[in-house]
């Protein structure tokens, strides 16, 4: 049952005043003489409010003794008991004292177990930081370091990219050359083109004429043969002088004969006979000096035959070689007429990888300017990782002055013991 | 004076006096003579008559050559015979005092009457008489 403080006091009071009205009428009654029962009874009120007091006194400060114990140890940061009063039948204050200062332990030591276990976390933590910080710095060194490659390699890439220019214009300067001297090659194509023909026509101007002539050296042939027919001819009609000849020799010879036989009267028939022989002998001659000729006539002939056969013969090969040389002209004709399409195609094809390399200077230029770009934004990289590498750096002092920070939170709640019950 | 008509026999010249020729005739083929000794090469039709021809050059044993296309007819009165002749010549008139006898061992056998020098050219005369003999004693034992 609780009582407050000032109802104790109340109840006291009105307690020895009750005594001390209650010990005015039993003191009488006790047989005490009339002279003492005044002093007696003052004597036992007294007592009473003596006894009453010392015992209310003592328990009251013992309890306070107990809350301001409580209390310096509360200040010494001993949070590991609990103030317990002497159990009493009359909870009073100093019981919800002491009760509230158990609760105030009670939240003193959650507080500081919290702080405890968030300061290791956050010196855990700073420590972790300080690492990652420390591992960040050294990405960002790496990264600063590949970024210095990088821009090596951007200007690596520069030059790369103003030689690969240089050579592209000197290959375009190439094509041109190409293509100026495939146009030539077309020009000459064409002219030989023209030559040829010009040689074609020459050569079948020549066949036609070499036709011509071929037709007039066969008449001739013809005209031979059918001279030599009328020489033969001749030849027999000479053979036929030739037999008469003979014949008439034998009759010479026998008219001679006969004349011899006649004797005397036969002399003149023998000097006919004579004149005749020499006559035929003559025509004989004659006959034979003609049939040498006519020999020699037909040997000439069967010459000029035999040489105008060779002269065919040579002149059908000459215009077969002229069939086979305009032939030729037609082939070259043909062959530079090719050689003009392809070299025409050579220069267009020359003319298109000129407009291409014209494109590739353009998109050389602009990998040069996509090169210079990166070697710009290689530069902010750096910058900006070198500005990250000391901001890291600034977050490891930041992650360290937290750390001594927590170590320092700590040690504040280093000296608040929690005893055994709490870790 | 005596008319001689020359001739050659391969390559000697011969000569027979005209007397002793009836008429020289042309004969290009012969007739063949069934069973004929060896000197005849054939007959042919002589004015209607056959007439018998001998080679002479080959009887006299010359080596073989062309024969002339005409053919020497003996008269009548001495033999119905012809000759053949390698190539006949001429009728030329030859002085008898000029004709020399024949010498060497050849005379048997070519029956050759005398040589005449004729324009430096030696001209065997030929002994118609004994070749004519000489042919019937060779034929006549057939």
């Amino acid at each position: 049952m609780r009582v407050q403080i000032s109802h104790k006091f109340v109840m006291g009071f009105i307690i020895v005043v009750g005594s001390s009205v209650f010990l005015n009428l039993l003191v009488p009654r006790l047989g005490v003489p009339e002279a003492w029962q005044q002093l007696v009874s003052i004597s036992c009120a007294l007592l009473v409010g003596l006894l009453f007091g010392w015992v209310f006194s003592k328990a009251f400060t013992a309890n306070i003794g107990f809350l301001s114990e409580a209390a310096e140890r509360l200040r010494l940061g001993d949070l590991s008991r609990q103030i317990r009063l002497r159990g009493t039948t009359f909870p009073d204050e100093t019981t919800d004292l002491a009760a509230s200062l158990n609760r105030v332990v009670e939240t003193l030591r959650d507080l500081v177990g919290t702080i405890r276990a968030s300061a290791s976390k956050v010196a855990e933590s700073a420590q972790g930081l300080s690492a990652t910080s420390e591992e960040m710095t050294a990405s960002s060194h790496e990264v600063s370091n590949t970024v210095e490659q990088i821009s090596r390699g951007a200007e690596t890439q520069a030059e790369m990219v103003e030689r690969s220019s240089k050579l592209i214009r000197e290959m375009a300067m190439a094509v041109d050359l190409v293509a100026a001297a495939a146009a030539k090659v077309a020009a000459a194509a064409s002219e030989t083109a023209r030559t040829a023909h010009g040689g074609g026509e020459t050569a079948r101007a020549t066949t036609e004429k070499m036709k011509h002539l071929l037709v007039d050296v066969e008449s001739n042939g013809r005209q031979i043969v059918s001279f030599g027919v009328q020489v033969q001819k001749i030849g027999k009609i000479v053979e036929v002088i030739t037999g008469i000849a003979q014949k008439t020799n034998l009759l010479a010879l026998n008219a001679t004969i006969e004349a011899a036989r006649a004797g005397e009267y036969g002399r003149g028939f023998a000097v006919v006979a004579e004149e005749i022989r020499k006559l035929a002998d003559s025509t004989g001659e004659s006959a034979g000096e003609i049939t040498t000729l006519i020999e020699a006539i037909r040997e000439e002939g069967q010459q000029v035959q035999a040489s105008m056969k060779q002269t065919l013969v040579e002149m059908d090969s000459g215009r077969s070689a002229l069939d086979s040389t305009g032939r030729a002209f037609d082939e070259i004709i043909q062959t530079a007429v090719n050689t003009q399409t392809k070299a025409t195609s050579i220069a267009e094809l020359a003319q298109q990888q000129t407009d291409g390399a014209g494109k590739m200077v353009v998109a050389i230029e602009e990998i040069a300017k996509v090169v210079a770009d990166n070697a710009a934004a290689t530069q902010q990289v750096s910058a900006s990782t070198q500005e990250q590498t000391a901001s890291m750096e600034e977050m490891a002092h930041a992650a360290q002055d937290l750390a001594l920070l927590a170590d320092q939170l700590l040690e504040a709640v280093r000296r608040f013991q929690l005893g055994s019950e709490r870790a | 004076m005596e008319l001689v008509l020359l001739f050659r026999l391969a390559d000697e010249t011969y000569g027979l006096e005209v007397a002793q020729v009836q008429e020289i005739v042309e004969a290009p083929n012969f007739d063949y003579i069934p069973l004929a000794p060896p000197p005849f090469v054939g007959a042919i039709n002589f004015h209607g008559s056959i007439l018998p021809v001998i080679d002479l050059p080959g009887y006299l044993g010359f080596a073989k050559a062309e024969r002339d296309g005409r053919v020497i007819v003996l008269p009548p009165h001495i033999c119905i015979l012809g000759l053949t002749v390698t190539v006949l010549g001429r009728i030329v008139p030859l002085a008898r005092e000029s004709l020399l006898p024949p010498g060497g061992d050849r005379q048997q056998d070519a029956y050759i009457r005398g040589v005449i020098n004729h324009c430096g050219e030696m001209i065997n005369l030929l002994d118609i008489p004994r070749l004519l003999a000489s042919l019937e004693g060779n034929t006549t034992s057939i």
